[in-house]
């Protein structure tokens, strides 16, 4: 009995000691998801380690992961910074502290330490005006898609309406004002408002022609190797050698082939990883794709076989190819010769809107915008970025049914806003990209993971 | 058995305690002992307050106050979500929804009460409700910066019962810095409880400090930067900042502080003139300091809170353009270190825009356009500066 107690009050003592040790991180638990079967995950609130030099993400549009558990990051930089988050970048400056846009591409360790970037114009290759989804191959290439400004009026827009709430002094003088705006009801004082920065550019109420219809493949050095596609040179859905505001691509590294999510033309199309050869291409439900692709979206419509935006490709390890058809609500899964195979359609009622802010047209559709594979062998589990619904859907891959889900809108840790891309790493940790004001990436470990366990 | 496992917990909780006492103690001597100097320590609760009930999304959260229970008050702009967080309200998904303005939180971070944005009799809701402080009694003021609009200021109790209005909200209203009966886009309302007087940033449209009676609302006496009276004219005239003008003779504006300390000065933030001027309860000009004068754009000094010891030691200032609070001896004005950094993780800040602290010490902070939070940092004692800026505070124990 004594012993049994004092064995008791030990254990006590451990566990307060484990549960201080646990801190944060434990009550990271609080930022669970809804709930449901699949892996139980929670946010890391601490991760990545804050930037150096002051910098600041833009509207984060890639995530990945290579197979050293690092994690790469791209973001559409100052283009989509507002005056405010860009100060060290106006002339004159407005700001000597705060803040510069990091670079386009940055690797983190699994701690969070950033080891390496690059990113921006140089020698051989365009760089993107925005860069869509990032992949590190097997061979730990970089590959980065100019997936092209929103266009004004995103296929399948419920309705859009200019906002313009968040009126920020340094911006020109918005041409509308979205309601709970009144005049001057920003925090912008009615004068003494700085000059607006220069530089403020591709991004601002009138953008200019989208000429993203690329492709491009960096060493993990950043240098360049190779770019498929041309900017500016659009050709249609039928072209073996132009893209239209590619997406996001996949790698199959043993038959060197790199399958491209060609959103603009409504397709898949693969390309030798080496040379940027055509080999093969096809549309929604594996048809031939239509310049047209599937139209405006409507819940209550039979679902289109041409796909909407394709916004992601991912290759499972048995072969299969998955697809995001993101304002389609829906997956689509083929084998690798773009024979359809199935399809899994997700919030089915989501349709979207497009918003005219301060940087800009944001484009926020669909409930199905990228995917990653859980991290066991099986790949039992798709974890779905639902971007316009604020949450990661654990789908079953097998049955494409939704099985549970984490996150939920908002700006705290743990919360989302366009959280529209998602990687997974070899130990249960999903990390989550979100675009538009988002301009975060987040880590989310499994929930039984021991206090500590994010190195 | 269960008392053994109490007092064996009791027991830890007081080896625990007495070490990390003991440890800041030391800290503390040797500090000292080199002639440091010490500051008050903050670190970021990364995880308060709980998340929202109800699909409810924060949008900019322009003030807090903390009452006497040390629940935290904020109030935030409802309608400044664009149609992408608002989805769910738009019909276009599941996720947001619209929040009522007002929101009270416990120490826990649960959210309490909440409540307004909406005329009820007698009063009429401000077009962009702006700043919130909670007097003595527990009673919420707010002020409006709603352009065109708003000439007023609000006063409710903790549940939302309305007391007060004074001034109006009218369409086509404009500045009037010589007013006795209104305002015109006041940013704040601070409390002098023990002479039953209300301080008002008058505010964004207005370029002066008006003092009314907390209870008739009165006007009782107001005044412009250097204590002169304000003028419209010359305030317009005044453009846009530029380090280096010298002394200018008006608010700039926005007039979006006017805190009284306990002992009798009242601070003023004159924002996009980057500076801060003191007062007398009279409106006679004491001093001013100019805080990092080289910010544009917003201007540097947002918003003002004081340290919770009896001499409200230390003053600390909300500067939502460099994304920093920084730490004053509220005597001197001397700063004495910084935190904060831009972004959108915890303990950064995009456009902080409000700053309150409780009775533990410990600050809150909110931020405005596309940041909507408010952020808990825990007081954490004097520590010696090591750093004039410390960037990002996050906790320094548990597990990253």
């Amino acid at each position: 009995m004594k012993r049994t107690r004092a064995l008791g009050s030990r254990g006590m003592f451990l566990a307060v000691l484990l549960a201080m040790a646990a801190g944060v991180a434990g009550r990271g638990l609080l930022a669970q998801g809804r709930g449901g079967a699949g892996p139980a995950l929670r946010v890391n609130p601490l991760w990545p380690q804050p930037l150096p030099n002051h910098w600041v993400f833009g509207s984060v549009t890639g995530v990945a992961v290579d197979a050293q558990n690092h994690i790469w990051v791209t973001h559409r930089g100052a283009d989509s910074l507002e005056g405010n988050e860009k100060g060290m970048m106006a002339t004159p400056t407005t700001s000597s502290v705060c803040c510069v846009a990091a670079p386009f591409v940055l690797e983190f360790d699994a701690a969070g330490k950033i080891v390496s970037s690059f990113g921006g114009p140089g020698q051989g290759y365009q760089w993107p005006q925005s860069p869509g989804s990032l992949t590190v191959d097997a061979k730990g290439n970089v590959w980065v898609t100019a997936a092209g400004l929103e266009p004004p009026s995103a296929p399948g827009a419920a309705r859009g309406r200019a906002n313009t709430a968040n009126v920020d002094p340094d911006a020109p003088a918005p041409a509308a004002r979205g309601r709970g705006a009144a005049p001057g009801g920003g925090d912008a004082p009615a004068r003494g408002a700085a000059p607006a920065p220069a530089g403020r550019g591709r991004g601002a109420a009138a953008p200019a022609a989208t000429t993203d219809a690329h492709v491009l493949k960096f060493a993990k050095d950043g240098r360049f190797l190779l770019q498929i596609g041309t900017p500016g040179k659009m050709d249609g859905p039928d072209s073996q050698t132009t893209l239209n505001r590619p997406a996001a691509v996949a790698v199959d590294s043993a038959a060197n082939e790199v399958y491209v999510a060609d959103s603009g033309n409504h397709r898949i199309v693969v390309f030798d990883s080496e040379t940027g050869a055509y080999k093969r291409h096809w549309g929604g439900s594996g048809d031939r794709p239509t310049a047209a692709g599937g139209g405006a979206y409507d819940p209550h419509a039979a679902p289109s076989r041409q796909f909407r935006d394709v916004t992601c490709v991912d290759i499972a390890k048995d072969g299969m190819v998955y697809v995001c058809d993101r304002s389609s609500d829906r997956i689509q899964v083929f084998q690798k010769n773009g024979t359809f195979v199935k399809e899994g359609i997700l919030a089915k009622d989501t349709t979207g809107v497009t918003v005219t802010g301060q940087f800009g047209v944001v484009s926020s559709h669909g409930s199905v915008w990228d995917l990653a594979f859980s991290s066991d062998a099986q790949q039992r589990y798709l974890y779905v970025a639902d971007g316009h619904n604020k949450v990661v859907r654990i789908v079953q891959r097998d049955t494409l049914a939704q099985v549970g889900s984490f996150g939920d809108g908002g700006r705290q840790p743990g919360r989302f806003l366009a959280v529209g891309s998602i990687a997974t790493d070899s130990r249960g940790n999903v990390y989550t990209g979100e675009q538009h004001h988002g301009k975060r990436v987040q880590k989310w470990m499994p929930a039984a993971a021991p206090a500590g366990g994010t190195r | 058995m269960k008392r053994n496992l109490y007092v064996g917990s009791t027991l830890l909780a007081l080896i625990v305690g007495f070490g990390a006492a003991a440890r800041i103690l030391q800290q503390t001597a040797e500090a000292q002992g080199k002639g440091a100097v010490m500051a008050p320590r903050f670190e970021v609760d990364p995880m308060w307050p709980k998340p929202l009930p109800n699909g409810w999304y924060q949008g900019q959260t322009i003030g807090v106050g903390i009452d006497a229970q040390d629940h935290v008050w904020i109030i935030h702009r409802s309608d400044s979500l664009d149609a992408s967080e608002s989805a769910a309200d738009e019909g276009t998904g599941t996720c947001c929804r619209r929040t009522p303005p007002i929101l009270e939180f416990d120490q826990a971070g649960n959210l309490l009460r909440h409540w307004g944005g909406s005329d009820g009799p007698g009063y009429q809701w401000p077009a962009s409700n702006h700043g919130l402080q909670i007097d003595a009694k527990g009673n919420v003021w707010i002020g409006g910066n709603g352009a065109g609009n708003d000439g007023h200021l609000l006063k409710f109790t903790q549940d939302g019962k309305f007391i007060m209005q004074v001034g109006i909200k009218r369409a086509g209203l404009g500045p009037d810095s010589l007013s006795n009966d209104r305002f015109y886009l006041v940013a704040k309302v601070s409390l002098d409880n023990k002479n039953n007087e209300a301080y008002v940033a008058d505010g964004y449209g207005n370029r002066r400090v008006v003092v009314i009676d907390m209870d008739s609302g009165k006007f009782k006496r107001f005044w412009g930067a250097y204590g002169n009276k304000p003028d419209d004219a010359a305030g317009a005239a005044l453009g846009r900042y530029a380090p280096g003008q010298g002394a200018q003779q008006q608010f700039r504006g926005p007039t979006h502080c006017a805190e009284p300390s306990n002992d009798g000065l009242i601070y003023v933030c004159d924002r996009t003139n980057d500076r801060l001027q003191v007062f007398t309860p009279q409106g006679k000009f004491v001093k001013e300091i100019f805080v990092m004068p080289d910010s544009l754009g917003d201007g540097s000094t947002w918003d003002v809170a004081f340290s919770k010891d009896a001499a409200q030691k230390y003053m600390y200032l909300a500067d939502g353009r460099n994304q920093k609070v920084h730490i004053y001896d509220r005597q001197s004005l001397t700063e004495l270190t910084s935190f904060g950094e831009g972004g959108h993780y915890p303990g950064q800040f995009y456009s902080m825009h409000s700053i309150a602290t409780d009775s533990k010490g410990n600050l809150y902070t909110t931020e405005t356009y596309q940041g909507r939070r408010v952020q808990k940092f825990v007081y954490k004692g004097l520590a010696p500066v090591t750093k004039k800026d410390q960037g990002t505070v996050w906790p320094t124990t548990g597990s990253r």
